[in-house]
């Protein structure tokens, strides 16, 4: 856990920096390197097809703090689940991605969250729900009140996005930020039972399973 | 008239080329030097200065004379330091062809061989070096490939046709799952490779990449389509008949190791992750405490690296090599080979935290040097208190159980 914890540099307390794991989930082929690849240097390329993991990084320079993102970008193939077992572990946030024009892509990405959901508490993780591929609307499949409904019923972010076009892909990743920098606020001014989170604002590793 | 015309272009020689004529060397750099007198209209230059000035430029013509001369001398090396390598790699050629193709069996092992082997096999010679080295263990016929192709053929036909009367023969895997792979290797094979534009659809070797891959999930229906070999039957197709590449294929992912991860096997992935890091600790033991101390494990790299046997990390003509060895040396050679990439790059990842380590491994540098890579994995000894690799995992395998 202590790699995904940094003290406050600057003016400790008053300007954190906070660094959060992201994890992106979803079938093969989705486009979960490619929102990575245009969240961090604004472009688009095809992909390779990922095997393993890959991995990305990202600075947000807010005015309440400074955000580090380390984007883990996992395999799409579902027979490489157990190994993206792996790399979940520890995540501040997941991005849960499906493709608009394939409606099996969001029944998988209904999986991943039933998988996260045993992991993780809701107050330990941040989960966004992402519809990629609006360029091509012609194609679709699945309706944005269907990706939106199931979204609130969850209580997940929610956005569709085109990685290829540069639609909403910093918007969602900026509406992680906010919700984590939410959860720090409260986290704060709720003191745990440990007694210890006021004291540790910048230390956005710690997390406890009590609230 | 047209005599005429090429007659007018041939102007007197103009006062400047009149000067350079007298030079009997005119090196190229100083053709922008002219030593010439005052216009008439300038009142000429004294004895002393045109004097001075002739020195001067006699000076610049030898120092240019002299440097192009290095350069010349240079090229010249260049030129037979590449004829030297073309003519090594002619002579390795027959000597592949002529004493130890014919010889397999018995050479094979010798030491001049595998001195040879670690080389680079010459392009010409590679597929077939390959072929006897991975060897046909499943004993895979030409005939045998044919009957998966077809009926490789005959699913993709049910599926785009739409008809539900796929054979169930192979009982326990639900049509959806084989219905995902052949889409899949349909959406990979366009991502394979893509630079060398020869596996997309309309290049040379689409429909060959299409076929084994194809042909291979009707002949391991257990194992199926697992990304990360579209990869590495290119590289074979790259240097075998298809044929002859579908059965190097089958051989080569049934080997311990490839089963282990094709199969996603988690248990025995961890294992040989595992044995890796006796290694890494014995070889590599302040980058080891490194990773350590930054929760880096095997998996985040080796996992890449070992599903495309490198051939998606490292340039195309360096993995090729490491191929090279691999089929000599087995699985243990590319745990080595990670070894010797970490031993390369110790000094920048020593300096790294978790997410850049990750990053750079799962993004090698492009501009690998060859000769440094291999020297790197020369230095890596496999053996961990006197005992070698296939030794430490089978000791791991038994403790796992």
């Amino acid at each position: 856990i202590s790699r995904n914890t940094m003290p406050g540099t600057s003016l400790e307390g008053i300007h954190p920096t906070y660094i959060y794991k992201v994890v992106l989930l979803g079938s093969t082929s989705v486009g979960k390197s490619s929102l990575a690849y245009r969240y961090v240097k604004n472009d688009f390329k095809e992909s390779l097809p990922t095997v393993g993991c890959s991995f990305f990084t990202q600075t947000l320079n807010l005015e309440a703090a400074t955000i580090k993102f380390e984007i883990w970008d996992t395999a799409g193939q579902e027979k490489y689940h157990s190994v993206c077992h792996l790399y979940y572990r520890g995540a501040h946030a997941a991005l849960l991605v499906y493709d608009i024009t394939n409606k099996e892509t969001l029944n998988r990405a209904k999986l991943w969250l039933r998988d996260l959901e045993k992991e993780f508490l809701p107050d330990e993780i941040v989960i966004g729900l992402v519809g990629n591929k609006t360029d091509l609307a012609a194609e679709r499949e699945v309706a944005t009140e269907e990706g939106k409904e199931f979204a609130r019923t969850k209580g997940l972010l929610f956005m569709e996005t085109s990685a290829k076009s540069n639609h909403q892909v910093n918007d969602i990743f900026m509406a992680i930020a906010q919700e984590l920098l939410q959860r720090e606020r409260e986290k704060t001014s709720i003191p745990s039972p440990h007694g210890w989170s006021t004291v540790n604002l910048g230390e956005s590793g710690v997390r406890t399973r009590c609230c | 008239e047209y005599e005429e015309k090429t007659g007018r272009a041939h102007r007197p020689l103009s006062p400047k080329q009149n000067v350079r004529k007298n030079l009997d060397f005119e090196p190229l750099s100083t053709t922008a030097l002219i030593l010439e007198d005052r216009p008439a209209n300038l009142p000429a230059k004294p004895a002393e200065e045109a004097q001075k000035h002739r020195q001067q430029y006699e000076e610049m013509v030898v120092q240019a004379k002299k440097r192009e001369l290095k350069e010349a001398q240079k090229r010249k090396k260049q030129l037979e330091e590449r004829c030297k390598l073309e003519d090594s790699i002619g002579n390795a050629v027959l000597t592949w062809n002529n004493e130890i193709l014919p010889n397999w069996e018995t050479m094979c092992c010798s030491r001049k061989v595998r001195e040879l082997w670690w080389q680079g096999i010459p392009p010409s010679v590679r597929g077939k070096v390959w072929s006897l080295a991975i060897g046909n263990e499943l004993n895979i016929t030409h005939e045998l490939y044919d009957i998966c192709l077809s009926r490789a053929k005959e699913k993709w036909r049910s599926l785009s046709t739409g008809g539900a009367e796929v054979e169930c023969e192979d009982a326990g895997f639900s049509a959806a799952d084989r219905e995902a792979s052949l889409e899949l290797i349909k959406l990979d094979i366009s991502r394979t490779f893509p630079n060398l534009c020869i596996f997309q659809q309309g290049g040379p070797y689409h429909d060959t990449l299409h076929s084994i891959l194809g042909a291979y999930t009707c002949y391991r229906p257990d194992v199926g389509y697992v990304q990360g070999m579209s990869f590495i039957a290119a590289v074979l197709i790259l240097n075998l008949d298809t044929a002859d590449a579908f059965i190097a294929f089958s051989n080569l992912l049934n080997k311990p190791c490839q089963m282990a991860f094709f199969r996603v096997d988690h248990g025995l992935m961890l294992t040989y992750f595992a044995a890796f890091e006796v290694f890494f600790e014995e070889n590599l033991p302040k980058l080891f405490a490194h990773f350590k101390k930054n929760n880096l494990t095997p998996d985040i790299y080796l996992i890449d690296w070992i599903f495309t046997l490198y051939s998606k990390s490292l340039p195309l003509d360096l993995a090729c090599r490491v191929w090279d060895v691999f089929c000599r040396d087995g699985e243990e050679f590319l745990f080595r080979t990670a070894l010797g990439i970490l031993k390369l790059f110790e000094d920048i990842l020593t300096k790294m935290d978790f997410i850049h380590i990750a990053q750079f491994l799962t993004k090698l540098p492009e501009d690998l040097p060859s000769e440094e890579f291999f020297t790197s994995i020369a230095a890596i000894q496999m053996q961990s208190r006197n005992k070698k690799w296939a030794q430490v995992k089978r000791i791991l395998i038994f403790e796992n159980r």
